[in-house]
């Protein structure tokens, strides 16, 4: 067995190890349990609280990140099996002069939620989908969506902006819907 | 409980040293989808957590001699998309394809789904009726079984604790065989399967069975094949009647867990159902092939 220590980490005193992280194109060197899931330790070490836990057994997507390109469950990752890897949270979205990228933009005009707990999920999934295929069609973002909750129900919303940054056909335009409804 | 060790190894050979020297204590990890959960909620407690991801030559899908392989580390989403799996064996791309949702599907292994072993899945009923082989690496070398004994039993494999899978081995199906995975779900969309049936039919221009396989998936402690019922079909026609045998010999014959997604009772129905279902679709997708090709052969 070779002994290049970068195949191993031996926890310390305290049980934790290290992980190096790109975190939104920032290096970051944390000390994790070695079973603690990237959703705990992007919350806990990193102050990073965009993913949320929801059910906590991936089955609600409130948890997403994009892990080298892929939407994952952060609760269904150990962190420490990520040592190396690029995560992208929702916090990545947002430029230094607080400019959005196209998809939280969207949702946001959009108004795509109510309470918003699960939209960073609906947003690091559809940024994902849209890095691998920029012209999916509906189906492909359905499933993308898979396995994402909204408990507020804004799921006709988040359609219609993900409609919109994907290119899909005219996105029903909401707020002119409402504005006429008013009228 | 003292914190596990964590390591990267390079090769097979490395991975497999690693488990036998911690001898039980360590837990190999793939996707990490099922075994990040046993942890969280403590049902296991390793020593030496062992990941696959930096071990090469386990994550690529290729056709050798009728054979379809697919390596331990490929995932849902790539076994389920993958051009050769599609085409030569449609019927593991759709069970891939329905498991979970698309987080799991992006992270879980076709090595962990067969390793993990639990009957509530929807890719081991598929491989079976496949008749899948399953390629493992220990101390000792490599050895290779058909999925038929590789399942034992309730989270249950004969996979020794300090061997690898590394490969599974799928025969393409004849190009004029039909098949179908149907997953029937009792709670969500989303969830893992109540009932899931894989089924394969080949038939002669003539209507009369050639081939019939049917494999039953998390209605009991592991996919369930009746050969003597697959074989008891062929030579006749696959009319309705002959389909709705097959399905009351399943359902007679399953020994039905009850659990969250259905009671003992509701399995054994579901399984006459859906058994029927698939054979039916299977027999469809034939006779299209079949059609498909005499077309084929006129022109
Ligand atoms: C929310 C959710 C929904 C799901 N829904 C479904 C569903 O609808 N249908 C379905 O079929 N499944 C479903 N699953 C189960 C999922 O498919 C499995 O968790 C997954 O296949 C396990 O693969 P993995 O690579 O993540 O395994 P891991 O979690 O990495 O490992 C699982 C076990 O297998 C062992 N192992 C892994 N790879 C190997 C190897 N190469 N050799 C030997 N041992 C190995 C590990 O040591 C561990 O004990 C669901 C899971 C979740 C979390
Ligand atoms: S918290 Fe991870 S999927 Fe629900
Ligand atoms: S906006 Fe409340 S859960 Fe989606």
């Amino acid at each position: 067995m070779s002994d290049d220590l970068s195949q191993v980490k031996l926890p310390d005193d305290d049980g934790r190890v290290p992980v190096r992280l790109d975190v939104n194109g920032r290096a970051r060197t944390l000390r994790v349990h070695p079973t603690q899931t990237l959703l705990d330790a992007l919350r806990e070490q990193l102050r990073l609280h965009g993913a949320r836990s929801g059910c906590g057994v991936g089955m609600c997507g409130a948890c997403t990140v994009i892990i080298d390109e892929q939407a994952v469950s952060g609760c269904l990752t150990m962190a420490a099996l990520c040592d190396g890897r690029q995560v992208r949270t929702v916090e990545g979205l947002e430029a230094r002069d607080g400019t959005l990228s196209p998809v939280p933009e969207a949702f946001l005009r959009h108004r795509a939620f109510q309470c918003s707990y699960c939209t960073s999920g609906f947003v690091l999934a559809l940024e994902a989908l849209l890095a691998a295929d920029p012209e999916p069609d509906e189906a492909a973002v359905r499933e993308a969506f898979s396995g994402h909750i909204c408990r507020c129900g804004s799921y006709s919303r988040i359609m219609a902006a993900a409609r919109e940054v994907a290119g899909i056909g005219t996105a029903l335009d909401v707020a002119a819907v409402e504005t006429r409804e008013r009228a | 409980m003292s914190a596990p060790a964590v390591f990267f190894p390079r090769t097979v050979a490395e991975a497999v040293e690693l488990l036998d020297a911690y001898d039980g204590s360590a837990k190999l990890v793939a996707g990490g989808t099922a075994l990040t959960l046993m942890l969280q909620q403590r049902l296991v407690s390793p020593e030496a957590l062992v990941s696959l991801r930096d071990v090469p030559g386990l994550g690529g899908t290729s056709v050798e001699g009728g054979v379809v392989r697919l390596g331990a580390l490929v995932t849902h989403t790539q076994a389920a998309r993958h051009a050769l799996v599609r085409a030569h064996l449609p019927v593991a791309a759709t069970a891939f394809s329905l498991v979970g949702n698309a987080q799991v599907r992006a992270a879980a292994t076709v090595g962990g789904v067969l390793a993990e072993a639990d009957y509530a899945s929807d890719p081991p009923a598929a491989l079976l009726a496949l008749d899948a082989e399953v390629l493992a690496v220990g101390p000792g070398g490599e050895r290779r079984m058909p999925i038929a004994e590789f399942l034992v039993g309730f989270y249950q494999t004969t996979l020794a604790p300090e061997e690898i899978v590394t490969r599974v081995d799928v025969p393409a199906l004849p190009p004029t065989a039909g098949s179908a995975y149907l997953k029937h779900t009792s709670r969500s969309h989303e969830d893992r399967p109540c009932v899931g049936v894989a089924a394969v039919v080949r038939s002669d221009g003539d209507g009369t069975c050639r081939d019939l396989r049917v494999a039953v998936g998390a209605a009991c402690d592991r996919p369930l094949r009746l050969v003597d019922v697959e074989a008891g079909a062929v030579g006749s026609p696959l009319d309705d009647a002959a389909v709705e045998a097959v399905a009351t010999a399943y359902a007679e014959r399953v020994d039905p867990v009850a659990d969250v997604r259905g009671s003992a009772w509701y399995r054994r129905e579901m399984v006459q159902v859906w058994v029927r279902r698939a054979v039916h679709a299977a027999r469809r997708a034939a006779e299209h092939t079949t059609n498909d090709q005499r077309e084929g052969a006129v022109l």
